[in-house]
Order: C-alpha cells, then sequence, then structure tokens
C-alpha cells in the first residue's frame, strides 16, 4: 500500500471520514479520491480500522456512570444580611465625639499659639533671673502674677529654656499663653506699656566712679 | 475545515454544563450519554481492556468534581479524553508496580492485544488490531483519536499533551507502521 504524494489531501482523510469537512473542501477531497487508488485504499483502510476500534469497545452502562457523580444541589441565593439599626446609632455616635473633640483639640491648639506672643519676642529681650533685672521687670512680673496668679507668667515673655531658673510649665510654654489668653484687651495694652519701659539690655558695666582726691600741700623742701 | 456541527455539538455541552450547575441532575445524564461512548473506545484504543466502565466512570466523576475549573478554551469531549489518559496513565504505572512486585513477565503491546482474539472473529478485523497494537502508546492514542473520534490535530495535542505538529507527526507515522504490517 503506498502513500499519495499529496500530503495535504491524504491528510484530510479522517475528517472525510468523520464529515467534519466543509461543502467545498469536501467536493475537492472527494473528487481526488475518486481519481487516486492510494487515498482511496487509504480511506479504506481508516473505515475498517474505525468500524474495527468500534465494535471492539464495550457498551458502557450509563446509570452506573450517572450513579457515583456527584450531586450538584442549586446554589442557593445569596441573602445580605439585615444591617442592626443600633450599629448605625454607634457609628453616628462615634463620628460626633470624633468631630466635637477633634475641633476642641484644634481650636486649643491654636489658642497656644497666639499671634501677641510672636509680637512681644520682637520686643527688647528681657533676661529673667540676672542680679541686674530692673525694677520695672520686676513690677511687669508682679503685675502678670496678679493677673495670671503664676510667677512663671512674666519669665515666659522671654526666651524660657534659656533661662536655668525657669519651671517645666515655663518651658513649655502652654501654661503661660494660658494665662496670657486670658487678659482683656486693656490689661494687654496696660502690659505692653510697661514693657516698653523696661530697659531691655540690662547694663553689665560697671557704672562710672568719681573718685575725688584732694592734693595735701607740705613743703618738705622748706622743712 | 471549522465544523458547523462540531461547533453546536459544544454549545450543546456548553448549555448542559450550565444546566447541571443550576441543579439540573438530569443535564449530567445527558453529558454522560453523549460522551461514554468515545470514552469507551479510546479507553480500549490505548489498550485498556478491564473495566472499562469502572474507567469511563472515574473519568465523569473526576470531571463533574472540577467543572467549576473548566472555562471552556477546548470541548468539553477534549477535556474529557484529557482527564482520561491522566487516568489511564495512573493505572498503567500501578499496573507496572504490581507486575514488578509479583515478577511476572508479560508480553509487549502487540501481546497485549492478543488476549483479545477471542472477540474478534474477522481474520482482517484481526489484522488491523495487532497493527495497531504495535504502535508505541503515543502513537495508538494519536491514532485512535484522530481515526476513531475525528479529533483535529490541535485537540489532539491538547488532549495528549503535545504539539500540534508533533500530533500530525505521530498520527503519519503510525498510519505508515500500520500500512507496512499489513503488506508484510
Amino acid at each position: 500500500m503506498n502513500d499519495c504524494p499529496n500530503a495535504d489531501l491524504r491528510d484530510q482523510l479522517p475528517d472525510l471520514l468523520h464529515e467534519r469537512l466543509d461543502v467545498s473542501v469536501r467536493a475537492v477531497v472527494m473528487a481526488h479520491v475518486d481519481a487516486c487508488d492510494d487515498c482511496r485504499a487509504e480511506l479504506e483502510l481508516l473505515r475498517g480500522i474505525h468500524g474495527m476500534l468500534v465494535s471492539r469497545t464495550p457498551r458502557v452502562d450509563i446509570n452506573y456512570v450517572v450513579n457515583a457523580l456527584p450531586t450538584r444541589a442549586a446554589r442557593p441565593i445569596r441573602v445580605a444580611p439585615r444591617r442592626r439599626i443600633w450599629s448605625d446609632w454607634r457609628i453616628a455616635a462615634a463620628v460626633t465625639v470624633l468631630a466635637v473633640g477633634g475641633g476642641s483639640f484644634a481650636v486649643l491648639r491654636q489658642g497656644a499659639i497666639p499671634a501677641v506672643d510672636t509680637a512681644r519676642l520682637s520686643q527688647p529681650m528681657i533676661v529673667p533671673g540676672t542680679d541686674s533685672m530692673s525694677s520695672g521687670a520686676n513690677r511687669v512680673a508682679q503685675n502678670l502674677d496678679s493677673v495670671g496668679g503664676a510667677s512663671g507668667t512674666a519669665r515666659g515673655l522671654a526666651p524660657a529654656p534659656q533661662s536655668p531658673l525657669a519651671s517645666a510649665d515655663d518651658q513649655s510654654g502652654l501654661a503661660t499663653t494660658a494665662h496670657l489668653a486670658d487678659l482683656n484687651e486693656r490689661e494687654l495694652q496696660a502690659l505692653l506699656d510697661q514693657i516698653d519701659q523696661l530697659q531691655a539690655v540690662p547694663i553689665t558695666e560697671p557704672e562710672p566712679v568719681t573718685i575725688r582726691v584732694e592734693s595735701k600741700k607740705s613743703s618738705p623742701e622748706g622743712a | 475545515m471549522s465544523n458547523p456541527v462540531r461547533g453546536s455539538d459544544d454549545q450543546r455541552d456548553l448549555d448542559l454544563i450550565a444546566r447541571w450547575k443550576a441543579g439540573d441532575e438530569r443535564a449530567a445524564t445527558e453529558l454522560v450519554e453523549r460522551h461514554s461512548a468515545a470514552l469507551a473506545r479510546f479507553a480500549v484504543s490505548s489498550g485498556e481492556r478491564s473495566d472499562v466502565d469502572e474507567l469511563v466512570q472515574d473519568t465523569f466523576v473526576r470531571a463533574f468534581n472540577s467543572l467549576d475549573g473548566f472555562r471552556g478554551e477546548s470541548s468539553f469531549r477534549t477535556w474529557l479524553f484529557t482527564i482520561e489518559r491522566r487516568l489511564l496513565l495512573d493505572r498503567r504505572r500501578t499496573e507496572k508496580r504490581r507486575r514488578d512486585r509479583t515478577e511476572l513477565q508479560e508480553g509487549d503491546s502487540a501481546t497485549e492485544y492478543d488476549a483479545l482474539d477471542s472477540v474478534v472473529a474477522d481474520e482482517t478485523q484481526r489484522r488491523l488490531q495487532d497493527a495497531v497494537g504495535r504502535l508505541s502508546p503515543t502513537q495508538r492514542e494519536v491514532f485512535a483519536l484522530r481515526v476513531a473520534e475525528g479529533l483535529s490535530y490541535k485537540e489532539i495535542a491538547e488532549a495528549v499533551g503535545t504539539t500540534e505538529g508533533a500530533a500530525r507527526v505521530h498520527y503519519h507515522n503510525a498510519m505508515r507502521a500500520v500500512k507496512e504490517f499489513l503488506d508484510e
């Protein structure tokens, strides 16, 4: 049994056997098979092998197979869990608490850095705790003590951390600014006026001392 | 070489699968009826001599258990052939281990087919059976899928796990070997 030299057509013989060719292609292949002894013989061989394979195959018991298959129940429709009403209340309450608390904190933080502080820092510096602090500064400090109730308030006008005598509250700056925030407009203006009158930079040089030396007339030569 | 009948068959399979997923058990029965004979033919053509029903049953059970993973990229029948072929390979490995343990020396594949001689009455069919039985396992699988099932080389390549070109070469080598055997 020889092979047809037309390999493409020979390759389509199984498709012709199983009727898998389009009408136009099938007509071409059929025409070739009618004229080609080798292809006709090969097609007969394919029919014989196909028949042999089919006849040898035992019949399958369909019920035996189906009974072993897994059952597939229809998937239940998933119902979304009902949202509880009280959970909405809890969410709303949590949001309210966060909003009020956060807002209050933000307001306090804004009040902690008032513009008046920066304005006063631009004024002539007061160095507290020094011996040369003038009496005017002491008066201002006493005035603030009377208003704010804390001696550290006056020192807070100066850069407190630089002072070794400053307390922890002074260093935080929060207590000082909180007390200053309690002053009204008129008190603040009075405080500023007093600060302006301070001698900001203390005199570190000794004051000039006038020593009068009386000259004693003597006449040693004449003695 | 597109076949509208094959395309409608594939669509019918997809519809039945969708019905089974929706809970229609009759769709499973119809799917078994449509493909069980082809699976049995492939099993016998590949040299399986006994428990063909069990092999076909195992194939369907595995297929239905993993039907959610079937995306329809190949035809349902080709997918079934792939599963059945893996089961066949597992069986052969198990059988080989059993033979090695019992130290039984069995003959080659042609001898295995000789056991079925009593079933085949016709002399011509017996010759054809011997010719196919002498093919290598891969040649036999490709030849059976091409001749008995009419699959394309692309479908055969998917089922057997090879390339389309390799499937074509296997088929032509198998056909040449069958012819040579019959000409002896």
